[in-house]
């Protein structure tokens, strides 16, 4: 791996290049990755705890039109979408949040592919930065994660002194984003960052995820799941500000009689008509099936599918749950018998 | 991006179902558009949004496709209220199909209940158009009342065939007084003429309480696990498994179903 010395005077200036030429800028804030508009509003905080909410929507909308429609008296025209395709620079992600997009691109590109998230997904540059300051939420340490994690990002950040950051060009995507500013790379040497990344402090990993699958394959119908479904408000906050979630609802949308959109909307496993059918047969009806529903997905069937745990370890959802529900408290608890979920 | 296609025709199969008989707005989709007996679609009503039903008609059927929908929702009653030469959207088909290379040379048991008739019409008339390559066939169709029988038309011409059994049954209360044909509910009834079980293959779909009510029966008649088909209709919204609302367990309904055997069933987690 290639590792460069960048000043952060010089960082600076790529950045400013990089608004000029009219790309989007993003860097984490405390309640929401921001555009940055001006390079002072970059903080670039190795102790800063992930943002309330994930970059997510950057890739993956809240909102998005699939389709729009006219209609005439008997006839429909379909009219396809231009999907916005401005090239995204991420300056400063949280190693939790840089590994998001490729956990989800295994989802959005098995058996079809869906043009929306790839188009989007394909023009991110991930400048991930090391993370120095974990609170009891985060567990990335249980989730094959660190905070020193390149995975995902493109170019990797860890600052060596007060002024400088070690730079570590990860991806060929890195590589040919950082070229046209090598002036500003002095070699590296990996013993510096080396040195800071084996003496970071991390989160004692809380659980063994392959125990936890184990557990959730022969545990399906434990009463263990009771007790926590009797908690959730199902309000779904955890899926959306969770940086992975991605499940979502179609619905469509008229501005006048004639003319109208079908959107591409967020949506949660915890809402009680996620799966509800139009027969009133619900096959998740009460909260504690939707509750296992979501940690057997995150656990256990994507892992099944795809190979991969459906979790950053950034603890979002636990943050953010107005009741308190830990998932990494539940998790770790699964495989004690003594223990209930929630204590 | 779904296929527009036009109302050719509305059947009012009973008060609150309908058929309607499409034909896609471009021909080359007409030409192109192949399915196989199982397989569903996504319908929309363009500006309430889309529904997920099976084609209802065989796919040895060319010219059209046939879909029937019992209105319950707020896509479905959008959909009743359009007329013939409307427009309506297809997305499909999706999903897997009852493997009839398989049942060759085999004695057939359909079952249906409600409006689990239309995927099942769907295979029997490809059946039916094959009906050399398969042994006996039977037919047990089950609805609340008489009047919510549907494809009553076909069902007449069934009855008069020779090569099939036709049972038809309206559970207790629903009949009328010129019913001639079985009360009582469909398990019921399938105990009672107790199908032959050797070398048959079950086909069977209705109601998620009717299906909880059939499968023990259908063991205690001797029926393989691996033998009954059965459809698991989860609610779907992009058919496509992406959207995450079908799964049950790892399994998303939409790609690796709806078409299940009761041995793959027993596999997933209880939750459907």
């Amino acid at each position: 791996m290639d590792e460069k010395i960048i000043s952060r005077v010089d960082l600076m200036k790529i950045c400013k290049d990089v608004i000029d030429k009219g790309n989007t800028l993003l860097t984490p804030g405390a309640a929401d990755y921001y555009v940055v508009k001006d390079i002072s509003d970059i903080i670039l905080d190795t102790s800063a705890l992930p943002s309330k909410i994930s970059h997510k929507s950057y890739v993956f909308p809240r909102t998005e039109p699939v389709l729009y429609y006219k209609r005439s008296k008997n006839d429909v025209q379909l009219i396809d979408i231009n999907i916005d395709s401005k090239k995204i620079v991420i300056l400063g992600a949280k190693p939790c949040d840089a590994n998001s997009i490729n956990i989800m691109k295994h989802l959005f590109n098995w058996d079809h592919s869906d043009e929306f998230f790839n188009k989007r997904a394909n023009n991110f540059m991930v400048i991930g930065l090391m993370c120095s300051h974990f609170d009891e939420y985060c567990f990335c340490t249980s989730v094959r994660s660190s905070p020193v994690s390149e995975k995902g990002s493109d170019l990797f950040l860890i600052p060596v002194d007060i002024n400088n950051y070690a730079l570590k060009i990860i991806t060929e995507k890195g590589k040919e984003f950082i070229s046209p500013y090598s002036g500003y790379l002095k070699p590296g040497d990996e013993k510096n960052s080396k040195l800071i990344t084996e003496n970071v402090r991390q989160p004692e990993a809380a659980f063994d995820s392959s125990e936890v699958y184990e557990w959730l394959g022969e545990n399906f119908e434990s009463p263990k799941w009771e007790g926590v479904g009797n908690l959730c408000l199902s309000c779904a906050q955890c899926a959306f500000v969770c940086s992975v979630c991605h499940c979502f609802d179609i619905t469509d949308e008229d501005y006048s009689y004639t003319e109208g959109r079908r959107m591409k909307n967020w949506d949660g496993c915890q809402f009680g008509n996620f799966t509800l059918h139009a027969s009133g047969h619900n096959p998740r009806d009460i909260q504690s099936k939707r509750y296992r529903q979501r940690v057997n997905h995150k656990f256990r069937y994507y892992v099944d599918r795809f190979g991969e745990i459906l979790c950053t370890g950034c603890g979002r959802c636990s943050r953010g749950c107005p009741v308190s529900i830990d998932i990494k408290e539940i998790v770790s608890n699964c495989n004690d018998n003594q223990k209930e979920f929630l204590k | 991006m779904p296929h527009t296609a036009e109302i050719k025709e509305i059947i009012d199969e009973s008060p609150d179902t309908r058929t309607f008989r499409l034909r896609f707005r471009d021909a080359e989709t007409n030409d192109r558009f192949k399915f196989k007996a199982g397989q569903f679609a996504e319908y929309s009503a363009f500006g309430d949004g889309e529904s997920t039903f099976c084609i209802a008609s065989s796919p040895t059927q060319r010219n059209f496709i046939e879909c029937s929908f019992k209105v319950y929702g707020k896509v479905t009653q959008s959909l009743r209220r359009l007329n013939k030469g409307d427009t309506i959207g297809i997305r499909g088909p999706y999903g897997n199909w009852f493997p009839l290379e398989d049942f060759k040379e085999k004695n057939l048991l359909f079952i249906a209940g409600g409006i689990g008739i239309a995927p099942v019409r769907c295979v029997f008339n490809n059946v039916l158009d094959l009906r050399d390559e398969f042994k006996n066939i039977t037919i047990i169709y089950g609805a609340r009342s008489v009047s919510d029988l549907i494809y009553k038309q076909e069902i007449k011409e069934w009855k008069v065939r020779k090569d099939i059994k036709t049972v038809i049954t309206v559970d207790p209360g629903g009949e009328t007084a010129i019913w001639d044909g079985e009360v009582g509910f469909v398990p019921a009834v399938l105990e009672k003429i107790a199908p032959e079980s050797e070398n048959t293959v079950v086909i069977l779909c209705g109601p998620p309480v009717m299906i909880k009510f059939t499968l023990p029966v259908l063991t205690g008649l001797g029926f393989k696990d691996e033998e009954i088909y059965t459809t698991l209709e989860n609610r779907m919204k992009c058919g496509l498994g992406k959207c995450g609302r079908c799964n049950i367990g790892n399994v998303y309904v939409c790609k690796d179903g709806p078409v299940f055997t009761y041995a793959e069933i027993k596999k997933l987690p209880r939750e459907f």
